[in-house]
């Protein structure tokens, strides 16, 4: 057991983002993450990364407690996660921000700003940048940005990423890319990924497991083909009627 | 008991006068979200402006006080807003320090013409003499500057609160891409509360011209008082900057009274270094306006 | 022990697994040993004109405390408003303990080290605690408070100065002596600049640069921004706090209103500005204009006060990357950072 997480809650004022969410995600599957706007997905990838705190329960990370952790604690013990809006370093050359990960996922006292920018150029050769080595982060395009986000999650070494919502604001062919660079990603790194997104047709293609949230709630998990057609999920999405 | 009212009296006197100076900056920085470093070039343009009107042009007193106004208006429009602020809102690195470098101009222009042997005495006295409290004496023309603040500051809260300019002004101080988007133009928001933050300065150099020592360098603790009294109440929400003022008011009567005159400055400073560290967005309980 | 192998343009010295790379290409030293040869025949030229001499001094006070400013601003990722605040406590902890107790130059070096030390140890926190614009403010207003304390108590003398400090040398003759204080300053300087220097060209500047751009995705990368901004603001404190110390023991004199004030912080900060943002070579550029402005416009007789920030705020306002940015252009391949004092 890769993560485990054990009746996480948090609360924002008087509303409950995440209440009360147990699941444990197991070393080398794809596990997809989906609920309505507002269900508190992205609290609970920012609970897990450390962003945020949470206010009762308990995170568990390849057997190590990580609750209320720093993030960059958490990060060096191996999850390393990625923004639904990108956040690059805006003045920064794409290399420089994918050398930041390289320097700071592990502990690297004897690496020298050559080996790190020559380590960093391998990722960005792997996510396809390479040729964009030297603009200027704020110069990229979305899909060039998330996919230097991907190359900067993986530049840390982790075992565990979060994606979220690589999907978001790309056409059908960008889309189709991401996903493959994802797979790609599993198969030559062998990293666990717990995948935020709302497009389904994907969610269905290349999930192995999925859990819905709804309202804060964690209201059913299970391989994708039976939740899709479970009827409380589709309550949650689409109302009560047509359920 | 005696030595009680009178700095309760001196709290009022001098927590009106704070108020009076920091009531321009806190509109500007409430509205604009920036911090107008070159403030104290407003009073500078208030007193010499004036000066300059009845001395070297010969006005006379009510023409000069109308005069007055219109050169401060040409001076934050065309001086300080749409050259500089307007231009490098985004630079704030520049922009705070263009400003700076505005009033150190203006200070420096206004002791190549007018140095302190030059005896600026401005003509605005209403009540001559003093009034006797207990053991100290008031000059009476306090009791104007008293007037004057609360005067100055209801015309403010009910401009903002009443009108429909007051309304956009809020709108833009809460959150300007929205206003922008709800057709509110935005630029010109701006403009007018540039304009309208300079008149408590103008206001309240008429005021306390006769009983105050006039100098170039005055511009440089009006903006430290300014920007103290503003950090305390909350960066630009003009309730807490009320409070904030009298508050500042009180200490700085209680400390001259009870211990040390020359303690003045610094316990404020440290008060509000405090208040800073503790509770950074100040008295206040909101970011809105008022 | 020590291994030294040289590959093409690096030497690269080998301890146990620890490794330091060094590059010895031409290019990248011609420059600035040209311009440091420059600068340090400027004392012999002007050998018998003390007032020279004690501006070349200047300019070398004023770089030392916007190269270590430099560095601050990205380490920390926030404008600080008040670096003279450190100035002051180097100054007035050599100030005191030369004129009260008689401490020459050597003796008070390590005080004014530890004092320095001390007060950016307590005043650290801020720089995780405090958010930007709160940070500008704080800053901006430490040294007013030292200001009035100076004011206040008797033993700073606030509104004289203190003066007879010790000198840094004593020598027979004044002229020597006032060239040899002016190359200590240079080589204070250079010392400033090397650091500093090879600092941010180390992966140091890296995470100085993440911190600068966002500290939330730096964190989340596994940067420990705490440690690192902590560093970077006591490190850029002490050295600011020792440009105060030299500065006392270089005039003899130190009176808070010079450097506490207002118009003081507003020089370096144009120092910085109209230097050059993007290099601290900049910072050496806009301390030695500033300074040689200042002087050469004396001759305009009293206007000079007028033109001197006139001048200077054209320059800020046209020139965008500063004095240095005409000299070469920004290249995309280093870091150019932008300052927010919002955030």
């Amino acid at each position: 057991m890769l993560l485990q997480a054990v009746e996480v809650s948090k609360i924002f004022g008087g509303l409950r983002a995440v209440d009360n969410v147990s699941f444990s995600i197991e070393t080398g599957e794809i596990v997809g993450l989906i609920g309505p706007n507002g269900a508190g997905k992205t609290t609970l990838m920012n609970l897990i990364s450390g962003n945020l705190k949470p206010e009762n329960g308990r995170i568990e990370f390849n057997g190590q407690d990580i609750t209320g952790c720093e993030p960059n604690k958490i990060c060096r013990s191996g999850v390393s996660r990625t923004y639904q809006i990108p956040r690059p370093f805006p003045d920064m050359t794409a290399l420089l921000n994918v050398a930041v990960g390289v320097f700071c996922g592990k502990h690297r006292p004897h690496m020298s700003l050559g080996d790190a920018m020559l380590d960093a150029s391998h990722f960005l050769e792997f996510v396809g940048l390479f040729g964009k080595r030297n603009t200027l982060a704020r110069d990229l395009s979305l899909f060039e940005l998330r996919a230097l986000e991907m190359a900067r999650a993986l530049a840390t070494t982790p075992k565990f990423i979060l994606i979220d919502e690589v999907m978001a604001g790309l056409n059908q062919y960008e889309g189709k890319r991401a996903v493959r660079l994802i797979r790609k990603m599993v198969e030559e790194f062998h990293v666990t990924i717990l995948w935020i997104e709302h497009v389904m047709k994907i969610i269905m293609e290349a999930t192995q497991r999925v859990i819905v949230l709804h309202h804060g709630e964690l209201i059913r998990s299970g391989i994708p083909a039976d939740v899709v057609n479970d009827p409380l999920v589709i309550e949650a999405y689409l109302g009560e009627k047509i359920a | 008991m005696q030595t009680l009212l009178v700095v309760l009296i001196y709290a009022v006197i001098l927590g009106s006068l704070y108020l009076l100076i920091s009531l321009g900056f806190s509109i500007v920085c409430g509205v604009l979200r920036i911090f107008n470093l070159g403030y104290g070039a407003t009073f500078l343009v208030a007193v010499y402006g004036m000066w300059m009107l009845m001395h070297t042009f010969g006005l006379g007193l009510a023409t000069s006080i109308a005069g007055v106004f219109i050169v401060q208006f040409i001076f934050t429009i065309g001086i300080i807003y749409f050259p500089i602020v307007r231009k490098y809102m985004e630079q704030e690195e520049l922009l705070l320090t263009a400003l700076l470098l505005v009033a150190l101009i203006v200070e420096e222009t206004v002791n190549h013409f007018y140095p302190v042997t030059a005896g600026v005495d401005l003509p605005t006295t209403i009540f001559p003499g003093t009034i006797k409290v207990g053991a100290t004496t008031i000059p009476a023309q306090m009791l104007i500057v008293v007037a004057a603040a609360i005067l100055t500051t209801a015309f403010f809260v009910l401009f903002l609160m009443k009108t429909r300019i007051g309304f956009k002004i809020r709108a833009v101080s809460q959150d300007n891409e929205a206003a922008r988007l709800l057709g509110v133009k935005v630029e010109r928001v701006y403009a007018l509360a540039m304009v309208l933050s300079a008149v408590p300065p103008t206001i309240c150099m008429l005021v306390i011209a006769p009983i105050w020592a006039i100098e170039p360098t005055l511009g440089h603790s009006m903006l430290q008082t300014a920007i103290l009294v503003t950090i305390l109440g909350g960066l630009g929400n003009l309730r807490g900057t009320l409070v904030a003022s009298f508050i500042v008011g009180l200490i700085s009567s209680a400390v001259a009274f009870y211990a040390n005159p020359r303690l003045v400055g610094l316990s404020i400073l440290v008060i509000v270094f405090c208040v800073l560290l503790l509770k950074p967005q100040g008295i206040a309980k909101s970011e809105s306006l008022w | 022990m020590v291994r030294v192998e040289h590959k093409r343009a690096l030497l690269v010295f080998r301890f146990g697994d620890k490794k330091f790379e060094w590059p010895i290409e031409p290019r990248y030293w011609r420059n600035p040993m040209i311009g440091i040869g420059l600068l340090a025949l400027l004392p012999l030229i002007f050998h018998s004109k003390a007032d020279f001499l004690s501006l070349f001094a200047t300019a070398n006070i004023y770089a030392c405390i916007a190269i270590p400013l430099g560095w601050q601003i990205t380490g920390i990722g926030r404008m600080n408003f008040g670096p003279q605040f450190f100035v002051g406590v180097g100054g007035y902890a050599a100030g005191l303990l030369s004129v009260h107790f008689g401490w020459g130059p050597w003796q008070t070096f390590p005080i004014a080290l530890v004092v320095g030390l001390l007060f950016g140890i307590i005043l650290s926190p801020l720089t995780t605690i405090a958010k930007g614009l709160y940070f500008s403010l704080i800053t901006l207003i430490l040294p007013l408070i030292f200001l009035e304390i100076t004011c206040y108590f008797r033993i700073f003398q606030g509104e004289t100065g203190l003066y007879g400090i010790a000198p840094l040398i004593m020598l027979e003759s004044i002229k020597t002596e006032y060239m040899v204080s002016g190359y200590f300053s240079l080589a204070m300087m250079i010392m400033y600049l090397f650091i500093v220097q090879k600092v941010l060209s180390s992966r140091v500047g890296l995470y100085a640069a993440a911190i600068n751009d966002d500290e939330e995705v730096a964190d989340s990368l596994g940067l420990n921004i705490k440690k690192w901004k902590i560093l970077a603001f006591v490190i850029t404190s002490v050295m600011i706090t020792m440009t105060g110390w030299f500065a006392a023991h270089y005039f003899g004199t130190f009176a808070g209103v010079t450097y506490l004030h207002l118009p003081f912080m507003l020089k370096i900060l144009l120092m910085v500005m109209v230097g050059g943002r993007g290099d601290i070579y900049g910072a050496i550029y806009g301390a030695y204009f500033v300074v040689i402005l200042e002087k050469v416009l004396t001759i305009t007789g009293s206007v000079n006060y007028i033109l001197f920030p006139l001048i200077l705020m054209i320059l800020l306002l046209t020139l965008r990357e500063g004095l240095y940015g005409i000299y070469r252009k920004h290249r995309y391949r280093e870091y150019y950072p932008t300052m927010r004092v919002r955030k």
